[in-house]
């Protein structure tokens, strides 16, 4: 290392430990940057806890915090996919703790090691300047008038999605002929959500099938001309756990996170970015927990999964 | 051997230190990581575990045919495009030589995934093409020939600026000796001129090759639908489906370093195996051809590669940060500063994520020239034993993927052991950023310092200066036009890398680039976008001044 870096180095360093001596918390997020950040200011302003935001997508976060393993440097975790957190409770590397705040929870989004923030469903994202049959069910994008116009994102790399393959094919109704048929259709697997959501709202495409639903809710509050539409046979949910990791640092602040990610105030800013709060008693700005039909889903483990995701990439035509 | 043994131990010794630490040390723990799966936990059991499954993975014979053929065609590209531009610019009286050069250094400035979201929201069907002209290429774009297309015209610069430089210092004065002893002007170009550009010609295309078999936003942005995968996108879903997998990753990463390892030999056996000595001694400035009538073809020429490789692209991303939605298409109505608003007020911090990446940029511009002077000093000017080392290490950093390097720096550095804190502060996106550019300076000073003759610093030392002054006072004045360009490509860049950043930005604090991937994560490109825009136009000013008072200082 040249004289310049290591001066660089150095002085980094030297700020780094003095704010280290100040209290501090580390909370690694998947949260769209407008939410963390209100959630940040307004833990700061209360408890006066310094937080430190790494935000990223929920594979990037996981990455960093397996390389991260000598040394871990992470206290709170907020993931977009619930598998994340069972497989990390399963690991053991979680901290047990139930918020006092968490009782209006509904049971299936709490567990003794991780609560959720939110949740979003998954939807129909439809551009109505195609000129297409509005759909109000996964069916109707099986139709020859959807021919070459779908995208889904890919089930490899969102949970969310996932659930909706399997919830999908293991219904009589559609199954995998389901896929089949779209594959026929021409639909394209272009990668995560964005890049699903992206050809939809320039009009390259029609419509996303299983798209997230609150980013496109914001981005319709935001002036673009797409529809968030909730199938009639039932969609999935993607619910964002959050908990703490056995190897914090900060234990206390940590929880005094979580509990206030679940009060009046935090709930408040999950509703703002039209992810549904995860206390029911918590008002949403979109649909709601008693609006949206959900499919059954069966508990699989990690061997069903593998299949599952193998079985999607052939029907699909992917390599 | 010219410089004085003391000196040159030295330097020798600072090089081989430094690139120890900045690059031998990342790469070493990737290797451990390949070999010892579990070392993220500091444990070495299960050694070779993952081998097995990784190797025989059905996939992989494919997935390494379609790396190297990308890479290899790519670099066609890359030459055949950049030549006829770099001969014009480098031997010829081309008007406005300085903004041709200032357009080309723009596509270095586009990070390839918002350039290659850029060319998506152009041609695919009613993409802009189509609003504006009413014809889209979305079966072209989504190809094997559209990936080649984009890379290409992201990454002929490299080419370019080598060559034009290179040529420009061979100058005429060796094919007009060719043209005395009776070779026609194209002859004396193909058999003169054009060999002793090799140098810099085969530094420039290693360089386009190990960055396009490295890079992951175009293939995976227009690869994908049409099923055309790399060890990239491959490596690059270790890191992203769940589980994740480390070991793996770096596993194929060393797939991409055996192609790049073998693409250096072929590069190193070309430049070593004959002298291209161009400069002996001072020598007035060399004349230019005139181009005469051909001077307004000439000019429309190069008009046309920078509306293909900078008007397009960045024009797009103009356009979509000023639309108010993206759905609304371009209509006047559509038109609006919303999105620049929004990153005016700060909102998220993307004003501190703006001044964040340009000092990174700043000080790995500095860190980088620096190093890379030395070890090419050190390859190119010494007999010492080890400079081989020094050259291999320099260029792996090439071939490695951001995200590999990444990963292997949090190994690491993320221990208790470091007596002062890198991980997690500043100092680690710097060393990533030094780590990952270093090819640059080394490539471009290194074909610099192959055309000095070693006859000048033996002048010198006969004058009796010592080792220290002949580097200041002789060969830095030759190399600088070399070395400030490669700078100028190491700031560029580092302005706004990705891969890498995102894994290792430390808590609280954002890059330009991790910004911008997150608000398109969010599905809001347009807030992405008016930030990448005030991005690529304060780096570019910046580029501008510095060159301007550089020149200035060259002339007085």
């Amino acid at each position: 290392m040249n004289r310049t870096t290591l001066g660089l180095a150095l002085a980094a360093s030297l700020l780094a430990a003095t704010a280290a001596n100040a209290q501090q918390l580390t909370v690694y997020t998947a949260n769209p940057a407008n939410l963390i950040d209100n959630l940040a200011k307004g833990f700061e302003k209360k408890t006066g806890t310094k937080v430190n935001v790494f935000q990223a997508t929920t594979g990037q976060l996981m990455a960093r915090l397996e390389a991260e393993k000598a040394n871990p440097q992470a206290d709170v975790l907020i993931s977009a996919s619930w598998d994340t957190a069972i497989d990390l409770k399963a690991k053991g590397d979680l901290l047990a703790y139930e918020s006092p705040n968490a009782k209006t929870v509904p049971a299936a989004l709490k567990d003794q090691y991780y609560v959720a923030q939110g949740a979003a469903a998954l939807a129909i994202i439809w551009n109505p300047k195609s000129g297409k049959a509005k759909p109000s069910d996964w069916s109707d994008l099986a139709k020859p008038d959807y021919k070459d116009l779908l995208t889904m994102p890919d089930p490899a790399s969102s949970g969310a999605a996932y659930g909706l393959v399997s919830g999908l094919t293991s219904l009589p109704s559609f199954g995998w002929q389901y896929f089949e048929t779209l594959k026929a259709n021409g639909t394209i697997v272009p990668g995560a959500n964005a890049q699903a959501l992206n050809p939809v709202m320039q009009g390259a495409k029609a419509a996303v099938i299983g798209g997230v639903d609150y980013s496109s809710l914001d981005a319709k509050a935001n002036g673009e001309q797409i529809e968030v539409i909730y199938p009639a046979s039932g969609t999935v949910l993607e619910s964002r756990p959050a908990m703490i990791l056995r190897t914090a640092k900060n234990v206390e602040a940590a929880k005094q996170f979580i509990d206030y990610m679940l009060s009046d105030e935090g709930q408040k800013f999950v509703a703002d970015v039209y992810l549904l709060p995860a206390r029911t008693d918590v008002a949403a700005k979109r649909p709601g927990w008693s609006d949206i039909k959900l499919l059954k889903l069966e508990e699989g483990g990690a061997a069903k999964r593998a299949e599952t995701l193998a079985k999607f990439k052939t029907t699909m035509g992917l390599k | 051997m010219i410089m004085g043994r003391q000196g040159g131990g030295v330097i020798l010794g600072l090089s081989l230190a430094g690139l120890a630490i900045v690059v031998g040390l990342p790469v070493l723990f990737v290797a451990l990581q390949a070999i010892f799966p579990h070392l993220s936990e500091s444990s070495f059991r299960e050694p070779f575990a993952n081998f097995g499954h990784v190797l025989t993975d059905e996939r992989l014979p494919e997935l390494f045919m379609n790396t190297l053929m990308l890479g290899l065609l790519v670099s066609c590209g890359c030459f055949l495009f950049a030549l006829p531009l770099a001969v014009v610019r480098g031997m010829t009286n081309l008007p406005w030589g300085g903004l041709w050069d200032l357009l080309f250094l723009i596509p270095f400035m586009v990070p390839p995934y918002i350039g290659a979201f850029a060319w998506v929201l152009t041609l695919q069907p009613n993409g802009y093409s189509t609003q504006l002209f009413g014809f889209n290429l979305g079966g072209f774009l989504f190809s094997l020939a559209g990936i080649v297309t984009v890379m290409t015209l992201h990454l002929f610069p490299v080419v370019y600026f080598a060559l034009s430089r290179t040529l420009g210092v061979i100058g005429r004065r060796f094919a007009d000796v060719g043209r005395v002893a009776g070779a026609s002007p194209l002859y004396a170009f193909w058999r003169i001129t054009l060999p002793l550009s090799l140098p810099g010609l085969a530094a420039s295309l290693l360089l386009v090759f190990a960055l396009t078999i490295e890079e992951y936003g175009t293939p995976s942005a227009l690869g994908r639908r049409s099923q055309f995968l790399v060890l990239v996108t491959s490596i690059e879903e270790k890191f992203a489906e769940w589980p994740i997998d480390l070991p793996g990753a770096a596993i194929l990463s060393f797939g991409l370093v055996i192609l790049a390892l073998a693409a250096f030999l072929l590069q190193h056996w070309l430049v070593t195996r004959r002298s291209y000595i161009a400069v002996s001694g001072k020598h007035g400035q060399t004349a230019l051809i005139d181009l005469g009538r051909w001077r307004w073809p000439a000019v429309a020429f190069f008009a046309f590669a920078a509306f293909l490789a900078v008007i397009v692209p960045v024009g797009a991303v103009i356009l979509t940060a000023f639309s108010q939605t993206l759905s609304g298409g371009l209509t006047w109505s559509n038109m609006g500063l919303r999105h620049f608003q929004a990153v005016f007020a700060n909102r998220s911090g993307a004003l501190d994520a703006l001044w964040n990446s340009l000092w990174l940029a700043g000080a790995a511009a500095i860190g980088a020239g620096l190093l890379g002077s030395l070890a090419a000093y050190v390859t190119v000017r010494s007999q010492i034993r080890g400079r081989g080392l020094v050259d291999a290490l320099s260029i792996l950093p090439n071939a490695l993927p951001g995200m590999v390097i990444a990963v292997g720096l949090i190994l690491a550095w993320n221990r208790t052991w470091w007596p002062f804190p890198v991980y997690n502060t500043a100092a680690v996106l710097l060393l990533a950023y030094i780590c990952l550019l270093l090819p640059y300076p080394v490539r471009y000073v290194g074909a610099g310092l192959r055309q000095v003759g070693a006859s000048l610093d033996a002048a010198a030392r006969v004058s009796g200066a010592g080792t220290a002054r002949t580097l200041w006072k002789i060969l830095l004045p030759l190399i600088a036009p070399n070395l400030m360009v490669a700078m100028l490509l190491v700031f560029a860049i580092a302005s706004r890398e990705l891969v890498a950043s995102i894994m290792l930005a430390p808590s609280g604090m954002r890059t330009v680039a991790t910004f911008v991937f997150n608000q398109f994560a969010q599905g809001s490109p347009g807030l992405g976008m008016a930030l990448s825009v005030l991005a690529i136009f304060s780096s570019t000013a910046i580029l501008v001044a510095l060159s301007a008072l550089y020149r200035k200082k060259i002339e007085t």
